[in-house]
């Protein structure tokens, strides 16, 4: 059991560690998981569910801004970018916010087509992000029910 | 958190500070107010601006500090800044995703006392409650300033005061007082104030001259009155000259003769003080200016302004005009002091302007109209006090729609509580759930778009009247100069001069 546990935990660490490496992840998410305590144990769940919700939302914007047959107001795009740029460097979302700095200046250079791609991009980025982390979620689940606790990821 | 709690809280700043965090990014709010409680702040969400300044007006020391994003749909957080700064002159800290500096430098222009930067760290946090230790230590001394300033009004007054009791003050007494409140003034801005010697003195030189010859310059020399600057003059005799001329206009547009006096005056009364060039939004005054030509009965005018009688200083309807808290004689005692001092317009005895004037005019055509002028007393003193006054009466006026948008307060308590459908075990909170949840706020700040309208134009209204409240006091009718009608005030003076 123990060793079950020890297991599960080693696997926690390298993924949680194999994330921050592949840029998913950055700083602001190990302050985020340092807010998590006893009286808000699922605050980090409950933070990334909300950020994926926004991501939802303000993707859903931005195609439909970029959708327009006719002119596409840049403004709003980049108003949404801006928002989602604000909310995944708050979470930690370190590839989606590289992301959104790249879609500001193409917004700002009304480039149509690099918008597109670039929305796209943003699209399969944090869908990819939230699989990643659900992953992490569900390890840190079986690590509980096996009866251990999840360990502290130090990132250095 | 109870009641106890709160009060202990307090006497341990800064534990329990009250901090209003305003931000449309849900993510980004709710990592904020944990942040905040880390830092054992006592926090408020909300994602609307509105709400927020709801909040905020229903009672004012409700909150500490208020953090507030800057790129917010309902409304621009520079602009929620500035209101906060207006209305509550509590410390706001600008929160934003732009890094850009000129996007601090407007946070600074529109008052606020910090910018952060997302993601915010609580590092920053744990120290924003020196702004509001900060700001308690300036607003007492802002206060011990102003305590020393307004008992230099208060002497003003006092001196006022006196000339109420002096009927007929020697002229170099007027100057010393006008000299002084002038000295005084400078703390401000040096105004002249148009006492009712003083107006005597114009009206004489005017008289003297003749109206159409009337020029500042002339009248400066004729009144000979010391720090009587020649732009002092020439703004006097623009507010006359208009005022006659609205007279003149009124006198033309004939109806029952005692509807006709009450009018002019009302009209006269209207003009000289609720004349505006363009009112922004606070169409009720220019409709009021407007409608005021049609009230048959002078009650209806001062019911227009309903809180006027309590703001206006020394207000004392004994049912005459007010000189500067004196009773406005009678038209015997007019005629009296009239023919005592010059023989121009009987009712400039008075700092009163050409409305006094239409009216006395009347009052000699007429023979005689008891006193049934309303309580309101147009003031041609270009003083603190009239923009006080003018302020008081704008913004009782204007419609309080601080448009409680119930639906404000729903939203956010939905956005609140669906964060808890989201826990390890599901798969990412539902997302679906998520996206339902969603999709109703979204359409609710549709609803709140709309309601802003409203809340906007009454925004306007009030923060426009609030600044005409105060050009009004000070320029009025410099702006609403058009040329004087020479002729007809040739005719007025002339009918004066025979009836006197």
């Amino acid at each position: 059991m123990d060793a079950h546990v020890a297991q599960l935990q080693m696997q926690y660490r390298n993924y949680i560690l194999s994330l921050y490496q592949q840029g998913f992840l950055d700083d602001q998410f190990t302050e985020l998981k340092s807010l998590q305590d006893d009286g808000s144990p699922d605050f980090v769940a409950e933070v990334l569910s909300l950020f994926f919700d926004d991501c939802v939302k303000l993707v859903g914007n931005m195609a439909r801004a970029l959708d327009q047959t006719g002119t596409v107001d840049f403004c709003q795009v980049g108003a949404n970018v801006h928002q989602l740029k604000g909310s995944s460097s708050s979470v930690g979302a370190k590839r989606v916010k590289g992301l959104c700095i790249n879609f500001k200046e193409l917004c700002e250079a009304k480039n149509y087509e690099g918008c597109v791609r670039c929305l796209q991009q943003v699209d399969v980025e944090y869908k990819t992000l939230k699989a990643k982390l659900q992953d992490m979620f569900n390890l840190e689940k079986q690590i509980v029910q096996a009866g251990g606790i999840v360990p502290q990821v130090d990132i250095n | 958190m109870t009641v106890e709690h709160d009060i202990e809280a307090m006497d341990q700043f800064p534990v329990g500070m009250r901090v209003l965090a305003v931000d449309d990014d849900q993510t980004c709010l709710r990592i904020l107010e944990t942040l905040l409680h880390r830092c054992q702040y006592h926090v408020t969400t909300t994602d609307k601006a509105q709400t927020a300044l709801e909040l905020l007006r229903e009672n004012k020391n409700k909150f500490d500090l208020v953090i507030s994003d800057v790129d917010m749909p309902d409304m621009d957080g520079f602009k929620l800044l500035e209101r906060v700064g207006l209305e509550m002159d509590s410390p706001v800290i600008m929160l934003s995703a732009h890094s850009d500096p000129k996007y601090v430098m407007k946070g600074v222009k529109h008052g606020a006392c910090d910018y952060m930067l997302k993601p915010v760290r609580i590092e920053e946090l744990k120290n924003i409650w020196q702004h509001v230790v900060r700001k308690s230590k300036f607003k007492k001394m802002k206060s011990i300033v102003t305590n020393g300033e307004s008992e230099g009004n208060s002497d003003q007054n006092g001196v006022r005061a006196n000339r109420k009791r002096k009927d007929q003050s020697e002229e170099e007494d007027e100057d010393e007082e006008e000299e002084e409140e002038q000295e005084r003034g400078n703390e401000k801005k040096p105004r002249v104030i148009w006492t009712r010697e003083l107006h005597n003195k114009f009206l004489a030189a005017v008289d003297h001259v003749g109206v159409k010859n009337a020029v500042p310059k002339k009248i400066l020399e004729l009144m000979n009155v010391d720090n009587l600057t020649r732009e002092n003059v020439g703004s006097h005799l623009q507010k006359f000259r208009l005022a006659l001329k609205k007279i003149n206009n009124e006198a033309n547009m004939a109806a029952a003769n005692s509807h006709f006096t009450q009018m002019s005056s009302l009209k006269g009364l209207g003009s000289f003080h609720h004349y505006r060039p363009t009112p922004l939004g606070s169409s009720q005054f220019h409709g009021g200016a407007a409608t005021m030509r049609h009230y048959p009965s002078n009650r209806t005018f001062a019911g227009m302004f309903p809180h006027f009688k309590s703001s206006l200083p020394r207000n004392h309807n004994d049912g005459g005009y007010m000189l500067q808290g004196k009773p406005f004689p009678s038209l015997e005692t007019l005629h009296i002091t009239n023919n005592n001092n010059n023989k121009a317009f009987p009712s400039f005895t008075s700092p009163q302007s050409s409305p006094l004037v239409a009216s006395s005019n009347h009052l000699v055509l007429e023979g005689h109209q008891q006193s049934s002028f309303p309580s309101f007393s147009p003031h041609l003193e270009i003083n603190k006090r009239l923009e006080d006054w003018s302020n008081a009466v704008y913004s009782n006026n204007i419609p309080q729609s601080n448009v409680h948008s119930k639906p404000d307060a729903l939203e956010w308590n939905m956005d609140t509580t669906k964060t808890t459908s989201f826990c390890r075990d599901t798969d990412f909170g539902s997302s679906n759930a998520a996206q339902a949840d969603f999709l109703d706020p979204f359409q609710m700040k549709q609803q709140h778009e709309n309601i802003l309208d409203p809340m906007t134009v009454a925004e306007l209204s009030r923060s426009s009247s609030a600044d005409e409240g105060l050009f009004m006091g000070q320029q009025k009718l410099e702006n609403n100069f058009m040329a004087s009608d020479a002729g007809s005030l040739d005719d007025i003076v002339n009918s004066m001069m025979t009836q006197v």
